[in-house]
């Protein structure tokens, strides 16, 4: 699997290099992503490989521009250069962005509204394929995948895991040390987790995702905040998003706040402790998605529309999305559970079934309160 | 420049004034086409970032003067500012402690194999990346990793009171690993190159070996051990790889801090004002630094 991979990103690079190659291709797909490496991986070396069999003359060059929000930002400062410059053509084709970007991009009127000219658009059911962080980007996006936080634990050591964050706030005084996150400054799922908690313990959690923007649900915030400085005392600090798998690994805590696909990835790696489960607790945890988004002149919208077509297509997701990168589907799972063996869909989903997944899946806060909820963090928590 | 005033002074008697004085801003202007490149570079990619840094620091959203970041930065980060300086010093000092008792061995050592063996081994960490140290200690340092796996296995510990060592520790035992070969190497060439008369004088007059170490190689190489501590200081302020590995969480270091606001609040500003804080206590060992070469300037 990595050999096949690693001999594909060399034969990919060795194409780019070699400038005496005749052309071979007459078409050259632009993709740009936002978001990990593996991300780029999966444009490189499972999605373009397929897209350019089906249409030949066709070459698609997907490159990365980093994790995380900046990521997306990176992608939003070419386009909008692009913009003031006047150019006719904009050099990308596909972008894949961030909801934070892809709310700055729509707002900018850098992309173009493409969701009703591709087949696949009616198969998107969540409300994040029209609302991104409270901005309306209906008709822009089509999610390529979901990603989701859950609560990872050691069935040997916790028989009856909390069902809520309430319960958990129980749990940990009875089982001191045995909770882990990695705080806001560790990556995103502690800072999931932190927004999560302050969502179930503010009495504004409605608001939080919806908005409308309000300064003075600061207060509510820190008194939510409040209750988590007591609850840290109760818990470890671990070092990251991996760091809180490792010491899941190694026993060291019982139950900790992890990203799904990454915590599948690390069970088919071999990383993690297979017997390891995971669930979504009341009032629920965010998670996000990923858009895919044509820019408003990219110079090959008409491909970059087939391209997306064939993406969210339910049998890439099924096999591309799902079976090999552990990602939740972009599109409704119903189109997609008929194109699954039944162990590659019950893997996904035995912990956290598709209904837990749509009532306790949530998104992240608007990006005021985001703010508000990861400095009030640094406040009232840390200070 | 006590060299092109020799110069100038040299050829004045003999030569014309007016032609001397024509022969010397030619040079001069050739000496700073010369640099021109190099000053070029040096404006564009050092100087004039760290002013735009410094200016960012200062500069509000409707771009007004402010000090809103330094106060946010004091607010929010005071704890941090202080956990740094306190792991930077106390690593420094054990640095100190690590590189003396290594060079001395190595200078006064009477076994030669052990020597040999010593000299060959306390240099590994030099080509180490700290990030790779980081990764190494986040495995070695934790509750059930390597360290505690052989106190626990040799009956020093009992397993219970196994803790993980990833707080303030780690990243102390992290920065002298890597950093401590760094000044050995300066501190043991420097007491390498010393006279050997006095320390076998010593010797021959039944001095013991940590006398001969403190009484008369030390003060003799207190330069070289000064600047190595604050080379070694002002690296350990900027390293942001082990305080992200080990513990990001609070109190960190401020290069986390900073880390985290451009990446999760894109928030330059209250970065920029931090790095300024940062350079502020780069500036001590710089100060410390300027000081002993002007000494030695003077004394030379």
């Amino acid at each position: 699997m990595h050999i096949s991979r690693l001999l594909g990103a060399v034969a990919v690079g060795a194409l780019i290099a070699l400038p005496g190659a005749p052309a071979l291709a007459d078409t050259t797909l632009n993709v740009v992503s936002a978001g990990d490496q593996n991300m780029v991986d999966y444009v490189n070396n499972y999605l373009g490989p397929k897209f350019e069999k089906m249409n030949p003359g066709v070459k698609v060059r997907a490159v990365g521009t980093g994790p995380g929000d900046s990521g997306s930002q990176k992608i939003y400062e070419k386009l909008s250069a692009e913009q003031k410059a006047g150019q006719n053509t904009w050099d990308i084709d596909v972008a894949v962005v961030h909801q934070r970007g892809a709310a700055t991009m729509v707002n900018d009127k850098l992309l173009m509204p493409y969701r009703n000219d591709v087949g696949a658009g009616k198969l998107v059911s969540r409300d994040t394929a029209k609302n991104a962080l409270g901005a309306n980007v209906d008709g822009y996006v089509l999610p390529m995948f979901h990603s989701q936080i859950a609560f990872a634990y050691n069935p040997d050591l916790v028989k009856q895991p909390p069902k809520s964050f309430a319960e958990l706030n129980e749990w940990v005084k009875k089982n001191p040390k045995q909770f882990g996150y990695n705080g806001v400054k560790g990556g995103m799922s502690g800072v999931g987790f932190v927004t999560g908690w302050v969502a179930a313990n503010s009495g504004i959690a409605d608001k939080l995702e919806k908005g409308p923007y309000d300064p003075n649900a600061k207060a509510q915030i820190d008194k939510a905040l409040t209750g988590l400085k007591e609850f840290n005392q109760y818990v470890v600090m671990t070092p990251g998003n991996a760091g809180t798998l490792d010491m899941l690994n190694r026993g060291e805590i019982a139950m900790g706040p992890v990203w799904v696909d990454m915590f599948y990835t690390w069970v088919s790696d071999g990383k993690m402790n297979p017997k390891i489960k995971l669930e979504l607790p009341s009032p629920g945890l965010p998670g996000q998605p990923m858009y895919y988004v044509i820019p408003a002149k990219a110079a090959n919208a008409a491909l970059a529309k087939k391209f997306i077509d064939f993406a969210e297509s339910p049998e890439v997701q099924a096999d591309g999305i799902v079976k090999q990168f552990n990602w939740y589907p972009g599109i409704d799972p119903q189109y997609v559970q008929s194109k699954l063996d039944p162990a590659a869909w019950n893997k996904l989903f035995t912990d956290i079934s598709p209904q837990d997944l749509s009532k306790y899946g949530r998104p992240f806060p608007l990006s005021e309160y985001f703010t508000d909820i990861v400095e009030g963090y640094e406040r009232v928590v840390l200070k | 420049m006590s060299m092109s005033t020799d110069l100038a002074a040299g050829i004045a008697p003999v030569e014309p004034e007016s032609r001397v004085r024509n022969q010397a801003r030619t040079q001069r202007w050739a000496g700073f086409a010369l640099i021109t490149p190099a000053l070029t570079v040096v404006a564009l990619f050092f100087v004039m970032p760290l002013v735009l840094s410094a200016v960012g620091a200062f500069r509000a959203a409707d771009g007004g003067f402010t000090l809103a970041h330094f106060a946010k930065s004091i607010d929010l980060y005071t704890k941090d500012i202080v956990f740094t300086i306190g792991i930077v010093g106390l690593s420094t000092l054990l640095i100190s402690i690590v590189a003396i008792a290594i060079a001395g061995y190595l200078t006064l050592g009477e076994n030669p194999r052990g020597v040999a063996l010593l000299r060959w081994l306390y240099r590994w960490p030099l080509f180490i990346p700290f990030v790779v140290a980081g990764q190494v200690m986040r495995t070695f340092l934790a509750k059930n990793g390597l360290l505690n796996h052989v106190l626990i296995g040799t009956g020093l510990i009992e397993p219970l009171s196994a803790e993980s060592m990833l707080d303030w520790r780690g990243i102390v035992v992290a920065f002298v690993w890597k950093q401590a070969p760094f000044v050995t190497l300066l501190l043991a060439g420097a007491m390498a190159s010393l006279d050997r008369t006095h320390v076998e004088a010593a010797r021959n007059l039944g001095a013991p070996r940590w006398r001969v170490l403190f009484g008369i190689v030390l003060p003799q190489v207190r330069g070289t051990l000064l600047v190595g501590l604050v080379l070694s200081f002002v690296t350990m302020l900027s390293v942001l790889s082990v305080p992200l590995m080990i513990n990001p969480n609070s109190p960190t270091m401020m290069t986390v801090d900073v880390a985290y606001r451009i990446s999760t609040l894109s928030d330059y500003a209250v970065a920029n004002a931090l790095c300024l804080i940062s350079l502020l206590l780069a500036a001590v060992g710089a100060a410390f630094y300027l000081r002993h070469a002007v000494q030695k300037a003077e004394g030379a």
